[in-house]
């Protein structure tokens, strides 16, 4: 039986006046008194990146960096994933003893990867 | 090329009085320290001197995050362009103030190497004399900023910068063109301004 | 001490020397140079503090390289000067002592000596295209350049200048 209104109704509310006062804010601070009093002049040569008054040695600012991070990024994506299908299990395994032995399955398969991951040195930063 | 233009009947606002109470005293130098004025500015923020009493007690070694620009020392000819860029990127309003001879005229330098006045490439609002001027002439440098802060409008500040950005896309055009270096341009810019009878390129 | 035993060695590398209150100078031909170098070197000093250069003019040869070396074992120093003709190069010392690279640029720059085997001889002080070299004698304080003058304006149009100029 649904009731009348929900009774997170209050929340909506205060959610969305939160939202306007924050924009309203943001606007006037931002957009309406700058408008008035800031000088705006976005000119070629004050938008060049600062270099110290040199002239930019370098187009951009990408750097190369190290493929270790992208290696530890996806190494966590991996095992995150797992300790997320760990949680809703960790709740109900007692209800039936072959849910045990089917999560202790799947663990051990990404064991086998983790020995491999760590036996090759991908878990060691200095290497 | 004149400076800026005070002595038209521009009536200053209200607005203008009230911004420009909070621009004069809020001035963030950024100090352009090449030589012995750099010392005597140290002084000057120094306690016994106490420049923060003015507002600049955040001192900004970036253009991006200060609105006054004190050239303290000589600036050479090969500085030329890099003061004209760090000049270029900070944030309006702004003002330039020259202290020392050295900045003013080229002090005692009459040479190959030395800028004679940075007015010949960025626009200059007060000159404090000195080698080194003391502190206290520095200071009273500043004050007479602050008088002409609160004497200028706001728009003839804004076309006083947009002048300097002319000759600066004028700068970026002849490097283009002629593809030299960019102290050649300077160097260029200036004896053409002096073929008009002046020596200032903004 | 050291002058003995340079002497001793390689009899005939030092043209001259003097000493001034503790200061020992040798003037020693460019043919000598190398040797001369690797000897004090061996005898310890180690620290190459200053190349520079004078050009004196004299009408045997025009300029003078001035070395100093520091032995830091025994703080005694010594400074070599080598006589060079007008366009004659001078083997540079990088790659025996790391600290010539700016100070041979730096000479080579302001007086337009060239220095063999240097990895990179470019001017340090002056920009790139600079004409001439500043500190020969006949270089003109203001560059013999207009740009350097207090008053361009007056040079061009002493009648058309206005005092807002």
């Amino acid at each position: 039986m649904t009731p009348a209104f929900s009774p997170f109704l209050p929340v909506l509310l205060l959610l969305l006046i939160a939202l306007g006062v924050g924009a309203a804010i943001l606007l006037v601070s931002g957009k309406l008194l700058p408008g008035l009093l800031k000088p705006d002049n976005p000119q070629a040569a004050k938008l060049t990146p600062y270099e110290c008054g040199a002239p930019p040695r370098q187009q951009g600012a990408r750097h190369r960096y190290s493929v270790k991070f992208y290696l530890v990024a996806m190494l966590f994506i991996l095992f995150d994933v797992e300790a997320a299908f760990l949680l809703p299990w960790a709740v109900q395994y007692r209800t039936h003893l072959w849910t045990f032995w089917a999560m202790l399955s799947f663990l051990a398969t990404l064991l086998v990867g983790y020995i491999y991951v760590w036996g090759k040195g991908a878990l060691d930063w200095e290497r | 090329m004149a400076g800026i233009n005070l002595d038209d009947s521009v009536m200053t606002t209200r607005l203008d009085s009230v911004i420009n109470w909070a621009r004069r005293n809020s001035l963030w130098p950024l100090p352009f320290g090449t030589a012995c004025c750099a010392i005597e500015f140290m002084s000057m923020m120094a306690s016994r001197y106490d420049f923060s009493r003015f507002g600049a007690e955040a001192l900004r070694f970036s253009p991006r995050q200060s609105d006054m620009l004190l050239v303290l020392g000589t600036v050479t000819n090969k500085q030329a362009p890099v003061l004209r860029q760090i000049y270029a990127q900070m944030a309006e309003p702004k003002w330039v103030v020259a202290v020392g001879v050295c900045a003013s005229s080229g002090g005692m330098y009459r040479t190959y190497a030395t800028l004679q006045g940075i007015d010949r490439v960025v626009p200059v609002d007060v000159y404090v004399p000195g080698c080194p001027p003391r502190p206290e002439t520095m200071i009273h440098g500043v004050m007479e900023l602050q008088k002409k802060i609160s004497r200028e409008s706001l728009s003839a500040r804004k076309e006083h910068i947009e002048r300097f950005y002319q000759s600066m896309a004028r700068q970026e055009e002849l490097q283009r063109a002629k593809g030299l270096t960019s102290y050649q341009v300077v160097r260029e810019m200036v004896l053409e301004a002096g073929a008009a009878g002046g020596q200032q390129i903004w | 001490m050291v002058i003995e035993r340079i002497e001793a060695q390689l009899p005939g590398a030092i043209l001259e020397h003097h000493a001034f209150r503790g200061d020992e100078t040798i003037i020693v031909a460019g043919a000598r140079f190398l040797e001369v170098v690797d000897l004090i070197f061996g005898e310890g000093y180690q620290l190459l503090l200053d190349v520079t250069a004078v050009d004196l003019e004299t009408p045997e040869y025009r300029f003078e390289v001035v070395y100093h070396w520091l032995n830091l074992a025994s703080q005694a120093r010594l400074r070599i000067k080598v006589p060079l003709a007008e366009g004659a190069a001078q083997p540079s010392l990088v790659s025996r002592f790391k600290s010539a690279d700016w100070a041979e640029r730096e000479v080579y720059d302001l007086f337009g000596i060239p220095f063999e085997g240097h990895p990179n001889l470019t001017r340090l002080l002056m920009w790139e295209d600079f004409p001439g070299h500043p500190l020969r004698k006949d270089f003109p304080l203001d560059g013999g350049d207009l740009f350097c003058s207090q008053d361009i304006g007056a040079s061009f149009a002493p009648e058309a200048r206005s005092l807002n100029a």
